[in-house]
């Protein structure tokens, strides 16, 4: 299994795909950063206009720790876009590269060698979280420097410098989890029309209209959200609320773990009684 | 010696019948052709022993085991199915690197290579190359667990006269060195001079398997042309060996292999000298049969 585990990994990281996302969420960041380091100050200005109204402000509020959770904020629709681009070939390229009968003729079990494509799927998405959460922070902090933290969640949020970084890594955790339930899904539209390019599209379109009913926070629409994916995704900004919503986050972890279990359950099922054709 | 049996094998995919009944068995030591039209079941059988495809019905017995399984097959086979399906972004070392490890095997990759004449184009990415070579580098995959028993599924597709030859040439040395080989093909031809079994399938069904000893001591159609109108007494001998005239003046006959000779020396005799001599055998022209 460890060994099926490293070719998986091996394979992951000899196709220039992942390097090429790898390379857009930086490039994002980067994008990101250096635009507000121009541009900033208006923007800044107008937004903090409210709180500069009514509160003394002191010390740096443009700080690296606010330009890494705008960041954040910012891409949080693109990341699970640029994660599914990896993932779901990880599973539908063994079918469009005719290799899944090269594979399955080795003397290797079908579970064994998708469960050592899940975890090379998990391994993926918690290399790119952190290189996303890294690309986020380290820029950021030498363009804007260090300083407590003004968000909007739920009214006016302060928080703290040293409590920051801590927060920061368990949103980023969240988020993992939340990109590795997104990613099983992928996980079963790629197995289930062995296509890259199916796989992601029918992914994004689940995402954009989960996205969508999420938005209409009234009437029919707002009872549906607890089901929603993408509701559980947006919990990770609950971090940075002064007393965080253990309970609330705890039910969105569980939501996430049970939509992963689903579909990998589903997904291996499939896959072990799957007929290879082509 | 039979290596395995497979009896009353079903497949239908889709609600359509692929495989009907098959049975058949695989000689030890020898290599068998499975021969049929395109789509007459072919690729689905050999992708049933390889356990890539779940049959509806069927067993088989590897060595009189009779609880053997088709993942036992697979376990002592080395395959190649279809075209050469391999990782286009690595090299063919990588490539075979990582089938070796699949088959915790540490062989020398570069003797692989140099076995299916790809010697020195290990660094290569297989993205850059041909059918022929990916085809030699799917069998130098295909020999990594050094299998009992190598199963190829149109072997031949995509490859020059050369690269024909020289793939017929490695099969055989593999069969000399122990390997027993099936092969599935639609070109009769070339599998009549390599295999030793023949295993002809036709709309999902078993029609023929016969061995090489058994088709030569059979009658065999011989077609001559004659340049000329043939002689009286030509005539008159011919049609004293159950000859058929066609229109066009060619001459059928169905022979025992071993008068052949003789009658075309008495043909010669009589001064009637054909100038050309098709041979079918048995395999060919029930083939033809079948499949017309």
């Amino acid at each position: 299994m460890k060994t099926l585990i490293l070719i998986e990994l091996y394979k992951l990281f000899k196709s220039n795909r992942t390097y090429l996302v790898f390379a857009i969420a930086i490039l994002l960041m980067i994008i990101i950063d250096l635009g507000l380091y121009k541009d900033g100050d208006e923007l800044f200005g107008y937004l903090l206009q409210p709180i500069s109204e009514n509160f003394f402000i002191e010390g740096n509020m443009v700080n690296g720790y606010l330009i890494s959770y705008l960041a954040l904020n910012t891409l949080w629709v693109h990341i699970p876009i640029l994660i599914i681009i990896v993932t779901t070939h990880i599973f539908s390229s063994e079918f469009e590269l005719g290799t899944i009968k090269t594979l399955l003729t080795q003397p290797i079990e079908r579970t064994e060698l998708i469960a050592a494509k899940i975890v090379a799927m998990i391994c993926f998405v918690i290399i790119f979280m952190l290189v996303v959460a890294l690309s986020a922070l380290l820029p950021a902090l030498v363009l804007f420097g260090f300083g407590d933290v003004i968000v909007f969640i739920d009214g006016i949020q302060f928080i703290q410098q040293p409590t920051y970084l801590g927060r920061y890594m368990l949103a980023i955790f969240f988020s993992i989890i939340s990109m590795v339930a997104f990613s099983s899904m992928a996980m079963f539209f790629a197995l289930y029309f062995r296509n890259t390019l199916s796989a992601i599209l029918i992914s994004i379109g689940i995402l954009i209209l989960s996205t969508l009913i999420q938005t209409f926070i009234f009437g029919f629409f707002s009872d549906w959200q607890p089901f929603l994916f993408t509701y559980h995704f947006a919990k990770w900004q609950l971090f940075f609320v002064d007393t965080i919503p253990v309970k609330t986050i705890v039910n969105a972890v569980i939501f996430l773990l049970v939509m992963i279990l689903f579909f990998v359950a589903l997904s291996v099922m499939r896959f072990k009684k799957m007929q290879i054709t082509e | 010696m039979k290596l395995f049996k497979v009896t009353d094998l079903n497949l239908k995919l889709g609600g359509k019948t692929i495989l009907k009944d098959v049975s058949f068995h695989l000689e030890k030591g020898k290599i068998t052709g499975l021969i049929g039209p395109n789509g007459s079941g072919k690729s689905s059988l050999i992708k049933v022993l390889a356990g890539l495809v779940f049959p509806d019905r069927g067993a088989i017995c590897i060595e009189n085991d009779t609880t053997s399984t088709f993942l036992e097959l697979r376990n002592k086979s080395g395959f190649l199915i279809d075209s050469p399906a391999l990782y286009p972004f690595l090299d063919a070392t990588e490539n075979l690197n990582l089938f070796c490890k699949l088959n915790k095997k540490h062989l020398e990759v570069e003797s692989l290579l140099n076995m299916v004449g790809l010697a020195g184009i290990g660094e290569k990415k297989v993205k850059h190359f041909s059918t022929g070579m990916k085809q030699r580098l799917s069998i130098a995959q295909s020999l990594i667990g050094d299998p009992e028993v190598l199963i190829l599924d149109e072997p031949f597709n995509g490859l020059d006269p050369n690269g024909a030859n020289d793939l017929a040439d490695l099969l055989k040395s593999l069969n000399k060195a122990g390997k027993s080989i099936l092969i599935s093909s639609h070109l009769l031809r070339d599998m009549e001079i390599l295999a030793d079994e023949f295993i002809v399938i036709y709309r999902g069904e078993i029609v023929l398997q016969v061995n090489k000893e058994t088709l030569q001591r059979e009658d065999k159609k011989i077609i001559l042309t004659f340049q000329d109108r043939i002689g009286n007494e030509a005539l008159a001998y011919l049609k004293d060996l159950h000859a058929e005239i066609l229109d066009n003046g060619n001459v059928v006959l169905v022979l025992c292999p071993d008068i052949i000779a003789s009658v075309i020396t008495k043909l010669v005799g009589l001064g009637d000298v054909p100038v050309n001599m098709e041979t079918l055998t048995v395999l060919q022209e029930r083939y033809l049969d079948i499949t017309k």
